[in-house]
């Protein structure tokens, strides 16, 4: 079982070690395949953990399983060593098996590409840091995997590194990120202050409020700069200039979610930090009303996925905040089913339209291609939360757990009501337009069906997958009658919410009414086209600036930064630093001018000189003595 | 040493100041370098003078020996000058110390 973790772990860097060293005597689809197998075995690796982990009782499901001491500085110490729980093997199957999934569908989406090898080497190392992220056994560990998935993000961002638009988006994700990363490592230094160690144990202990406000805060920063809630989301629908897979994995089923798993993981500390912990919920529940609203306008059809992403996460947030760990860890699971899922069907529409992402000029795409229609249909339904989709279960389950959180909780629920209206309307706005009506010039034009070769396969299988998931993938817990996942999770993140009968009915009565009223909407405006798109001006426009926060930042650090630092290239290094190296050569010249003109080459000068040297010396000789 | 005849040491030193100087001056005023030459022969043998003064002033032939080793140098020094005043003279080069300032910086 130990061994199952470790080889879950190193495959995927095997792969990226293995792709980058065989260079050209690897064939490209081959370095894809090598990728695949590699997740495929990290995903076998996870599922004999589990079923390792099953056989245990209740109690004894806790593995630490240490390689080598890694970093010892004075009495503190830091082992390289991986936590087998049932939190790390939850994340473990979903990231290698989702990550293994869209690795595969990647073989047949980049089939062409000139830079293929480069890309599987990437995305093995993301999958490997982001398993060693969840995997890690103590907090410096998980910081960092949390580092590394960052740079594979930038990496993979910026893969089509032509695109100066590419080049910025995954530069201004780093930047992002590190934001986050920095507010964590401030928050992990106050705890070796505080405790001089960072297993994940010394999160119980008890801390002064202060500390523990504080060390919450940095967690709670870097799991909003990484899961791009607000107001550190704006590099996530930029980041949508990377490939099509890419964005399922990293932007959708992995390494976003990797904020809810680091606030499920180190729940103790927030537990001690209520105010933090509200904080965090609130950040969801306006970061799902807000991205809910700028996905409504959007015309890209990934950056309308993207924003839904961003509204999906405020989801898990709020459950996570509120306490309800099992539900947002449950919510993880499903989304990233059908988040990846919508993602890749989307890539299929890009791949048969050659690389067009404006929905405007799709349409009447359910006659040239139902099988990617039916993928997408059954990902919006499960997105939406229709019964009987994976959502359904997952979101109504966190409603339901905000109602039992007193009045605050009440408008965390609100706002996630909202929310599934908005979800509704935005995912199907986007499912009608693309899909629905007769096919628009352009795509009658562009469209070419895929094959029925090995890419065809490699695209429409992982789909398929993943479109099952995203049927019966929710009904591993229905909250108000079975939870497995709950039980499952119970010994790491007990739930500290437990709704009434009554609440959880109420929640999935309301959220089922709103989302398919969110549909009716749609399909009144987009699908039978009954009613005009509503003309508010002012509204649209503030919805296409996404509420200025791009502006705002420009403005309020990027504009005075930048002029900042032309100042100080005026005002301190040009005189200080450039001209005062010229001014030093021309006086040193200067000096040995004048110093030059005493070697007059005359003999008697320098006799007299060294004589009337040598009569000072002896005077001052004897004055002195 | 036997007790000293004849004048006081400081005697011996103000007569070899003398000499110094006065080699010294035709160092610094005199431009034939022949009679260059000559005032540093003048200023050796003032130092020699001093030497022996104070050798025999203290009773220590140390500062003999010395100047007899100052002499053998002034000899070679001599025989280099002179070499090159008349390498100078075949070069048709005028014999004046101010016209040799190629060193010029």
């Amino acid at each position: 079982m130990v061994w199952g973790a470790w080889i879950c772990l190193l495959s995927p860097l095997a792969a990226a070690c293995l792709i980058t060293l065989g260079g050209q005597r690897l064939s490209r689809r081959g370095a894809g395949y090598l990728a695949t197998a590699a997740c495929f075995v990290a995903f076998g690796g996870a599922v004999a953990s589990f079923i390792g982990l099953l056989g245990r009782d209740g109690s004894q499901r806790e593995i630490l399983s240490t390689a080598w001491t890694w970093i010892t500085g004075g009495s503190y110490q830091s082992g390289l060593s991986i936590l087998i729980d049932p939190l790390s093997v939850f994340m473990m199957l979903i990231v290698s098996g989702v990550g293994a999934l869209i690795v595969w569908y990647s073989v047949g989406y980049m089939d062409g590409d000139t830079e293929e090898r480069r890309y599987f080497a990437y995305m093995s190392l993301f999958v490997f840091s982001m398993l060693l992220l969840v995997q890690g056994g103590n907090l410096l560990l998980l910081l960092a995997g949390w580092g590394m998935v960052g740079l594979s993000s930038y990496l993979l961002i910026g893969f089509w590194h032509e695109r100066p638009s590419a080049i910025a988006a995954a530069k201004k994700a780093f930047v992002m990120n590190a934001i986050g990363d920095a507010t964590m490592a401030l928050a992990f230094f106050l705890l070796i202050e505080k405790a001089n160690s960072l297993d994940f144990g010394i999160l119980g202990g008890q801390y002064s409020s202060t500390v523990a406000n504080l060390v919450a805060l940095g967690l709670l920063g870097g799991a909003v700069a990484k899961s791009a809630q607000i107001p550190l989301h704006t590099w996530l629908p930029d980041a949508m200039e990377g490939p099509t897979p890419v964005s399922a994995l990293i932007h959708a089923a992995t390494m976003v979610t990797a904020g809810v798993y680091l606030i499920v993981r180190t729940h103790a500390i927030f537990e001690q930090a209520p105010k933090i912990a509200d904080l965090a919920a609130g950040l969801g529940a306006l970061t799902l009303l807000l991205a809910g609203l700028i996905a409504l306008v959007q015309v890209d059809i990934k950056r309308v996925i993207a924003y839904s992403t961003m509204s999906q996460i405020g989801y898990m947030f709020l459950g996570a905040g509120i306490g309800s760990y099992p539900n947002a860890m449950f919510h993880l699971m499903t989304h990233a089913f059908f988040k990846a899922l919508l993602f890749m069907a989307a890539g299929i529409v890009i791949h048969a339209l050659i690389n067009e992402q404006d929905i405007r000029k799709m349409g009447g795409l359910r006659q040239l291609s139902p099988k990617t229609y039916w993928g997408f249909l059954i990902g919006s339904l499960a997105l939406v939360g229709i019964f009987p989709f994976a959502g359904f279960f997952s979101k109504d389950s966190i409603l339901a757990a905000a109602m039992a959180k007193g009045t605050y909780g009440y408008i965390l629920w609100a706002a996630g009501l909202a929310g599934t209206f908005l979800t509704g309307l935005y995912t199907f706005r986007l499912l009608f337009l693309v899909f629905w009506g007769e096919p628009s010039a352009f795509v009658r034009e562009h469209f070419h069906a895929l094959g029925r070769d090995v890419i065809a396969v490699s695209l429409a299988v992982p789909v398929g997958v993943l479109a099952v998931l995203s049927i019966v993938g929710g009904w591993i817990q229905f909250s108000p009658w079975w939870h497995p996942v709950t039980t499952w999770l119970q010994t790491v993140a007990e739930p500290t919410v437990t709704p009434e009968s009554w609440q959880e009915w109420l929640s999935i009565a309301l959220s089922l009414l709103l989302g398919l009223s969110g549909i009716g909407v749609a399909w009144l405006i987009y699908g039978a086209r009954r009613l005009a798109v509503p003309r508010l001006p002012f509204a649209q426009r503030t919805l296409e600036h996404k509420f200025y926060f791009d502006e705002a930042y420009d403005a309020l650090f990027y504009t005075p930064a930048v002029s900042l630092a032309n100042l100080l290239r005026r005002g301190v290094e040009q005189p200080l630093i450039a001209d005062s190296g010229r001014d030093l050569g021309d006086d040193t010249r200067d000096l040995g001018g004048l110093v030059a003109r005493a070697q007059t080459g005359l003999l008697r000068t320098y006799a007299l000189a060294i004589a009337s040297s040598v009569a000072v010396l002896a005077i001052v000789f004897v004055v002195v003595k | 040493m036997i007790a000293l005849l004849g004048p006081e040491a400081s005697w011996y030193l103000g007569v070899a100041a003398f000499l110094f100087a006065t080699g010294a001056l035709g160092v610094l005023l005199r431009r034939n370098p022949l009679i260059v030459l000559l005032s540093l022969e003048i200023m050796l043998n003032g130092g020699n003078l001093a030497l022996i003064g104070f050798a025999r002033n203290l009773g220590d032939g140390g500062g003999q020996i010395f100047a007899l080793a100052v002499m053998a140098v002034a000899a070679s020094e001599v025989v280099v000058g002179l070499g090159l005043i008349v390498a100078l003279n075949r070069k048709r080069v005028t014999l004046d110390v101010d016209r040799l300032n190629t060193l010029r910086g």
